[in-house]
């Protein structure tokens, strides 16, 4: 296939050889395709790799500072079920809880990070946010939290709660 | 000397003693509750050297201090907030002090039963009712309420430890029992033995 056409002085030219009217062709098809093309989906929204029923329940609460203390303040945090902090539903379906040195329950809800991690915190702030804390180390019977906030962090340390009461299916 | 002569030098002696004993204490009789410092515990809070370094009276000083009790022996005045250890020859080395709640609450003679570096620290459950949020358990370490040691009494749940707050020194606070600044406390630890004698003095009636 070629195209043609006349020059200024009306003389007949062939403008394109075959290869290039293919070229053209598919040139112009591509540019059309992209004129059609529709907006890049929405980034997927990841789940948290925690769920908020297992964090619901009654727990041994305890903490610890310095990392050679973990294992201790795990068997402690056993022992505190007397006094168990207790983790409810809220009414819109996330998990009422105490933010640091909050008194009255606040709910609080399980966010993915964009590196795989889960915080929990309130709802109206992305995750990471400086009211939220990393969730880690979940199992059917104990969790640990470490607050995103740095003073938090040094006040009060990495938190872990066991599970009060039997035992849960893994 | 006349007889009479005597027994007024003595009564001004001790005049003077009381003076002597209570001076720059500036101590009110507290009112356990109502003339507390207001302030909670603060778990993890570490504080700087500066706001860890006791002046005037309640710093940690050597003073006149007459009594009948043997040298070694822990005489506490809870109206004063001081910590006195008997040292002998009337003399006495006095520590400033807070003093919680609990610590209004009896008074008596105990014997240091044990001692801990570094004491865990367990809120009361009046403290968990007031801060919910508080750990149940926190491990030993800076920044624990209980500070760098804890000199338990007896049987009792009283002791006697440092504190993470050292503005709470000469003050009542609302929880704890006789708290001295770290440095204080570790000074103290390392002078007296367990067994040793603890008599608490009250000013405040039930």
């Amino acid at each position: 296939m070629r195209l043609s056409g006349r020059n200024e002085e009306g003389a007949s030219q062939v403008i394109l050889g075959r290869g290039g009217a293919l070229a053209l062709i598919f040139i112009l098809s591509a540019f059309m395709a992209g004129c059609a093309q529709t907006p890049p989906p929405a980034p997927a929204i990841v789940a948290p790799a925690v769920s908020t029923d297992q964090l619901v329940g009654k727990w041994g609460f305890a903490a610890y500072h310095r990392d050679e203390d973990r294992a201790r303040t795990i068997k402690e945090a056993k022992a505190q079920c007397n006094r168990p902090y207790v983790i409810a539903k809220g009414p819109n379906g996330g998990l009422m809880m105490n933010l640091a040195d909050q008194r009255e329950l606040s709910e609080l809800v399980l966010k993915a990070g964009p590196n795989g991690e889960t915080y929990l915190g309130p709802q109206s702030a992305p995750a990471g946010g400086p009211d939220d804390r990393i969730v880690s180390n979940v199992d059917a019977n104990s969790f640990t939290t470490v607050w995103v906030d740095p003073d938090n962090a040094s006040r009060y340390g990495t938190s872990v709660y066991v599970r009060c009461g039997a035992k849960h299916a893994a | 000397m006349t007889v009479r002569a005597g027994l007024l030098l003595r009564v001004a002696l001790g005049a003077a003693l009381a003076v002597f004993i209570g001076a720059g204490a500036g101590a009110q009789t507290p009112v356990p509750g109502q003339d507390e410092m207001n302030i909670g515990d603060q778990p993890g809070y570490q504080p700087s050297p500066a706001e860890e370094q006791l002046t005037g009276a309640y710093a940690k000083q050597e003073v006149f201090f007459r009594t009948t009790q043997s040298p070694g022996t822990i005489i506490i005045d809870t109206q004063d907030r001081f910590l006195y250890l008997i040292q002998g020859n009337n003399r006495a080395l006095r520590y400033g002090i807070g003093v919680g709640r609990q610590g209004f609450t009896w008074s008596g003679l105990e014997r240091i039963s044990r001692k801990q570096e570094w004491p865990d620290w367990r809120p009361p459950p009046e403290m968990i009712e007031r801060q919910p949020y508080l750990p149940r358990f926190m491990a030993g370490g800076p920044g624990n309420p209980l500070g760098a040691r804890a000199m338990y009494l007896g049987s009792t749940v009283y002791r006697i430890h440092g504190t993470n707050q050292p503005e709470t020194i000469g003050h009542a606070v609302s929880s704890g029992c006789f708290r001295l600044v770290n440095a204080d406390v570790i000074d103290l630890y390392n002078r007296v033995p367990v067994g040793t004698k603890v008599i608490i003095k009250q000013a405040v009636a039930l």
